[in-house]
């Protein structure tokens, strides 16, 4: 059973196709190569699905970064 | 002046940016006039364009100044980029100041973040009609060049204005990029009016944007379908967005269900929403639906705007005269453009056009005169709205990989079946760069043989049948 943390990696790691060392907190929406909208759209329903979980509005526009990320999925009960 | 921008309140404000520059009609005016004499007469200039008031200010100060430039995405491929200035020699690039590192040559001017660098380039003979060129839309390999006409921009922005009724109380948020056709007709049209233009360089998925509409009062917006898909996704139809009232879209084909949805939303909100259509060889827009038909005639693109004329064709080229008929849809009018360009000897080209285009798309038209686009002739696809031709991406791997190709699909995704099973990985990561769009757009699959004809065509409608290893 992966961990919390081993899921959100490997989504990361398998949709932009990078190695785990290049998540940190300059891994960010429109800056990170490959991640424009579309990507961002595949990102987000692959959390969701992942997590079981239903992210908001806010949350979607606001999600920003790999870091970032955590936080807000932090708010959903998903611990990293 | 071009688009006549010296004609309007000078005190308006004109356009609007994300980087904090803003100016009013005459301010805009006075460096459109300063920006035209920059350049010698018609020249070729590049402008890698990214939605601000530098990039503008160029494009619209370099056809005042009888040059011709070329809109580029600033974040073009660099082989594609390369391919074009080994082509197209052109004199002048315009591009982002912190680009200038990349290139090799002097700057001569700079404002709003933009430069102009002179390349070693000397200038040459092109057709003296020749006012601007755009790639079609997106592009594989190096992409024909559309040839504009002096007056195809400005009897756009005219007609397509008239069409949606706009005046110079509105304040479009202008997202698409300028080097596209549509973009740029967003643009064009709202400055003709004298409105009030927000350029945003903020991706529809981020706060950023939304915050931009919310403060701004943008009072409208046109999209793609892609960019519906993200409106959706982020269900705006539940945000307050009291000063948004027209919401259009072309650029490619809404499925009916999003069609309906957007014409609803609409209707509930007391909002209009427009569908429309255009092409990059009619600078853009050839036609719209009313808003007040939305509701009842989904999937329609509506009739010709002002000036033009929609017409149908059978397989002989005969125009179909009979009210309700089914054929390729052709138009007619004074924002057809001049015709292609495969290299810089084309330029000097007269018209080919010569005011008629044929779409490539398959219409029929109801008993109001209303159309719908129904198939499409020509072996490309639109995804995310960008023109991807099938040929060429079979001619690329073909040619870097050295192993049969065959692609097909729809505007959702493009399958590319090869027989090569150690390429697959390769095939789609050389696919998906070449053309700048996410993988998640391509699909490859692995057969045994490509099906052909006698003749060695490739019989397209048996691949799927094919078993995938």
């Amino acid at each position: 059973m992966k961990t919390n943390r081993e899921k959100y990696n490997c989504i990361f790691t398998e949709l932009f196709e990078v190695n785990e060392s290049e998540l940190n907190d300059r891994f960010n929406f429109g800056i990170a190569s490959k991640w424009d909208s579309l990507a961002h759209l595949e990102l987000i329903t692959q959390i969701e699905d992942t997590f079981e979980i239903m992210l908001e509005t806010d949350d979607i526009t606001h999600f920003g970064g790999y870091e970032n990320g955590k936080k807000i999925l932090a708010k959903y009960g998903i611990e990293m | 002046m071009f688009l006549g921008l010296d004609k309007q309140d000078r005190n308006k404000l004109a356009v609007k940016d994300n980087e904090g520059n803003q100016l009013t009609y005459g301010e805009l005016s006075a460096e459109v006039a300063m920006i035209s004499k920059l350049l010698k007469p018609r020249s070729i200039v590049f402008i890698l364009c990214k939605n601000t008031v530098g990039a503008l200010v160029g494009y619209l100060g370099f056809i005042e100044g009888n040059a011709v430039p070329l809109v580029l995405c600033s974040g073009i491929e660099i082989g594609l980029l390369d391919s074009l200035l080994n082509e197209y020699t052109p004199a002048y690039l315009w591009i982002p100041s912190e680009m200038v590192v990349d290139f090799d040559y002097p700057v001569e001017f700079d404002k709003y973040g933009y430069s102009l660098l002179r390349t070693r380039n000397e200038i040459y003979p092109i057709n003296d009609q020749l006012q601007f060129l755009m790639t079609t839309s997106g592009s594989t390999g190096s992409p024909k060049l559309v040839r504009y006409k002096k007056g195809n921009l400005e009897a756009n922005a005219k007609n397509v204005a008239k069409a949606f009724g706009w005046t110079v109380d509105e304040r479009p948020i202008c997202d698409l990029g300028m080097q596209y056709t549509m973009g740029l007709n967003v643009i064009n049209t709202h400055l003709y009016v004298g409105a009030t233009i927000l350029l945003t360089t903020y991706n529809l998925m981020s706060s950023n944007f939304w915050d931009y509409i919310r403060d701004e009062k943008a009072t409208n917006f046109t999209g793609v379908p892609f960019s519906y898909d993200i409106f959706y996704r982020l269900h705006f139809e539940q945000m307050d967005l009291p000063y948004l009232t027209t919401l259009s879209e072309g650029g490619g084909k809404l499925t009916n269900a999003r069609f309906i949805q957007l014409a609803e939303y609409a209707q509930k909100n007391k909002k209009r929403f427009i569908a429309s259509f255009g092409t990059t060889e009619t600078s853009a827009r050839m036609a719209c639906l009313p808003a007040e038909l939305a509701l009842y005639k989904p999937g329609s693109i509506g009739r010709a705007i002002p000036e033009g004329e929609l017409f149908l064709i059978d397989e002989e080229g005969n125009e179909l005269i009979e009210i309700e008929a089914e054929g390729e849809m052709c138009y007619r009018g004074p924002n057809v453009t001049m015709g292609y360009a495969i290299n810089k000897e084309e330029l000097l080209n007269n018209d080919d056009f010569n005011g008629e285009y044929h779409t490539g798309d398959l219409a029929r038209r109801d008993a109001d005169g209303c159309y719908f686009v129904t198939g499409r002739k020509s072996r490309f696809l639109k995804l995310l709205s960008y023109r991807v031709s099938l040929d060429q991406c079979e001619r690329l791997v073909q040619e870097e990989f050295g192993i049969e190709c065959a692609c097909i699909g729809n505007d959702h995704r493009m399958d590319i079946f090869i027989t090569d099973e150690s390429k697959k990985k390769y095939v789609l990561e050389f696919i998906s760069k070449k053309t700048n769009l996410f993988k998640t757009l391509f699909k490859v699959f692995v057969i045994d043989y490509i099906p052909r004809n006698d003749s060695g065509k490739i019989r397209y409608k048996e691949l799927h049948k094919e078993p995938e290893r």
